[in-house]
């Protein structure tokens, strides 16, 4: 067991310290100060341990303080009541159990250290279980201490956390002893927890915040539970069978998972294309439309789910509209003032980043080696065809939210048409502006590389910037007329500009990685 | 035909993989580029192709009319690992490639299949399930098709079983008249059964070997050693 722990930091230490050489040779300055030797050399190895340590630890830190400020955020819009934050950080836990889960998920260290160093695979699972528990409570007692939340709260909800996680283990370990895959595999099953947790997150909204209380029986429950889950993870022997099936050479290699693959990969019941939608097309137009039918799933079908989703918060917040006053004003004042969130919201509900990883994966990767795919006018033709499909993607969950704004802005702000009208177009013209945009930063600057892994840092500058940009908005205080005249002049510029880049840059930039 | 590499000059940071190259390819022939691996086949072919920058140098092709540099339009590029795109079956692939390469059609889609030999069956299936030859198969089919001048071949017969590697020996023999084909392996057998012209890509320069009796072992032996004399 020891020597198990001990191989395992061992691999962890040097994998930081190589990868952490590796990418401080690649840059500028430390690429001639910097040579082959320091692999060889004890000195430079602990320096690098610690450095790479340091680093690592510090971005553990920035996405725990992200998760922090992300909850904070969602509770400052949807209660004033400080009980709001703890509130949905308990559900956020509880939803961990179902999508946190990490000690099966395939990966290449996994592979390294029990197939190939046939490392004890039971013994193995325990040590990192122990540091994903370890890690866990660290990382969120420093941010309860960091944020200023009650401590005493703080560690109760802690534990719980971590309490959660041995029970989403040991049911995913459970799960796929049983039904040989992975239950996230199964989306009605999925779709059907992951929702009314999630809707749960909005009762603080309607004033309804979870106490102390209950607080203290999730913990008591998390506990029990979590006893009997480590006893089943501890009782169960064939895990390096379990492994051996999940870590095989090719999915790791070629970082073809499950998870990625119910994002973008061809579903076979999509293999199928009715011939009237193809028969009369030719060239690129039948490549592109080929491309569409065949990747229905990843794009209406995740389109109509959204728009389904949002269909019903519509319906839900109307009829509470018509029968509650109070909430009828909450709404008004927030439609009329924080019209700016729709920004940030539309950037979250763009399936664009999801398309263009689907294009590059299953189309552009193979074509971009043929060289009469790489012409400036086969580039530009097929953004403009690629465009409108991507943007009657993305209309379908626009209109809902457009028609269901305007509906909502009729009942609580009566006789107000123009404003109706103006947030319907601002929502449309949003749509169509992140539909363009994910497209066009993807021919820019093409950031994948073949294992899909986002290779180009001005890509992840401006996926931040477009955050940051985004969120923005939501400080502005503006009315729906003007916005959506600033959105419709700001849109009609980007367009412009941006097929004059594609046709100038993207020949250039549009390759592989 | 030919085609002509003058001074061509790479370099990947540090290390120069391809140094001062001058040499001259004829139609007709089918060059075997034989190096140990890392020795820089793929990153001439490459430089050949434009997928990477060159430090310095010139590829020009020249017939009986005149000289030019060369473009990508000139090239058939086959690479080791095949892709195609795995979201369209080969049928589609095929139509597709047709209809932006091959306006007249002179032959029908089964007539293109049948120069690969791909079975009907296997013609409806998605790229994404065809097996490495068959992929193999249909990159050298749409080359083919667009009728390249220079067709460059990295390691294609490598993993393919011995059937698969005899069909397309003979298809590359059918097309050395009008073509010049460059073939890299690493596999000395491949490249003297094959190729009509053996070069050896060692110490960042390409030397021709002339042919002599290719089964005898000491000829083997030769091109062994030579390549056992990489510089560091």
């Amino acid at each position: 067991m020891l020597k198990t722990f001990y191989y395992s930091l061992l691999i962890n230490t040097h994998y930081t310290f190589n990868s952490f050489l590796y990418i401080l040779r690649k840059l500028p300055i430390f690429k001639d100060l910097i040579t082959e030797d320091a692999y060889h050399s004890n000195f430079i190895k602990s320096i690098g341990t610690i450095f790479g340590t340091i680093i690592k630890v510090c971005k553990l830190l920035l996405f725990r303080c992200f998760y922090f400020y992300i909850i904070f955020l969602l509770s400052n819009i949807l209660s004033d009541n400080e009980f709001s934050f703890y509130h949905i950080f308990l559900i956020f836990s509880i939803i961990g159990i179902f999508v946190h889960n990490t000690l099966l998920n395939p990966s290449l260290k996994k592979y390294l250290s029990i197939i190939i160093f046939k490392m004890d695979a039971k013994n193995y699972l325990k040590y990192n279980l122990f540091i994903v528990t370890i890690t866990n409570f660290l990382l969120n007692i420093f941010c309860f201490y960091i944020f200023k939340l009650d401590m005493i709260v703080g560690m109760l909800l802690t534990f719980c956390q971590v309490f959660f996680r041995i029970i989403g283990e040991g049911m995913d370990i459970w799960y796929y002893r049983k039904y040989k895959k992975f239950w996230y595999t199964n989306t009605i099953l999925y779709y059907g927890i992951i929702i009314p947790l999630f809707s749960c997150c909005l009762l603080p909204f309607f004033g309804i915040i979870i106490n102390s209380t209950i607080i203290t029986i999730s913990l008591l429950i998390g506990t029990v539970l979590a006893i009997f889950s480590y006893r089943y993870i501890n009782h169960i022997e064939d895990y390096k069978l379990i492994y051996k099936k999940i870590n095989k050479l090719e999915t790791i290699l070629s970082n073809n998972n499950e998870t990625r693959n119910s994002i973008i990969d061809v579903k076979n019941k999509d293999i199928s294309i009715h011939d009237n939608r193809i028969s009369k097309k030719a060239g690129y137009d039948y490549f592109n439309s080929i491309f569409f039918e065949r990747h229905k799933s990843i794009l209406l079908r995740s389109a109509t789910f959204l728009s389904a989703t949002l269909l019903v918060i519509y319906v839900f917040l109307i009829c509470l509209c018509l029968n509650n006053e109070n909430i009828s004003v909450k709404v008004s004042d927030f439609l009329s003032n924080r019209l700016g969130w729709f920004v940030l919201i539309m950037y979250f509900l763009n399936r664009g980043s999801i398309v263009t990883q689907a294009m590059f994966y299953n189309c552009d990767h193979a074509m971009l080696k043929y060289n009469f795919y790489r012409e400036s006018k086969v580039i530009v033709g097929l953004f403009k065809k690629r465009l409108l499909t991507v943007v009657k993607v993305n209309l379908l969950p626009a209109l809902i939210i457009g028609i269901g704004n305007f509906i909502l802005c009729s009942i609580t702000m009566h006789n107000n048409f123009i404003n109706s009208i103006s947030m319907l177009l601002f929502i449309l013209i949003l749509s169509i502006f992140f539909s363009l945009h994910y497209l066009v930063i993807y021919y820019l600057f093409q950031p994948y590389d073949k294992d899909m892994k986002v290779k180009k840092i001005s890509y992840s500058i401006i996926s931040i910037a477009t955050y940051y940009i985004s969120f923005q908005f939501s400080k502005l205080v503006l009315t729906s007329l003007i916005l959506s005249v600033f959105g419709l002049i700001f849109c009609l510029l980007y367009i412009v500009i941006s097929l004059y880049l594609v046709k100038k840059i993207a020949p250039k930039t549009f390759k592989i990685n | 035909m030919k085609l002509i590499v003058e001074g061509l000059n790479k370099k990947y940071d540090d290390k120069e993989v391809l140094k001062n190259v001058n040499f001259s390819f004829e139609s007709g022939k089918i060059y075997g580029l034989i190096g140990r691996n890392g020795a820089g086949k793929t990153t001439f072919f490459n430089c050949i192709n434009e997928d990477v920058d060159v430090d310095s140098g010139k590829v020009y092709l020249e017939d009986e009319m005149r000289k030019r540099l060369i473009t990508t339009n000139d090239i058939g590029y086959v690479i080791s690992t095949p892709v195609v795109p795995e979201f369209l079956t080969g049928r589609e692939f095929l139509k597709f490639y047709l209809d932006i390469n091959d306006k007249n059609q002179k032959k029908s889609l089964e007539e293109y299949f049948s120069i690969v030999q791909i079975d009907k069956k296997d013609q409806d299936k998605l790229l994404r399930d065809y097996s490495h030859g068959m992929k193999n198969k249909m990159q050298l089919l749409i080359n083919i098709i667009s009728n390249p001048k220079v067709i460059l071949l990295d390691e294609p017969l490598t993993s393919l079983d011995i059937v698969v590697q005899e069909e397309m020996k003979n298809l590359l023999k059918e097309l050395k008249k009008d073509h010049i084909i460059i073939f890299s392996t690493h596999i000395l057998e491949i490249a003297l059964d094959l190729c009509d012209e053996i070069i050896i890509l060692n110490n960042k320069n390409l030397e021709k070997i002339e042919r002599e009796n290719v089964n005898s072992k000491k000829y083997k032996d030769k091109i062994i050693n030579m390549l056992k004399e990489e510089k560091c």
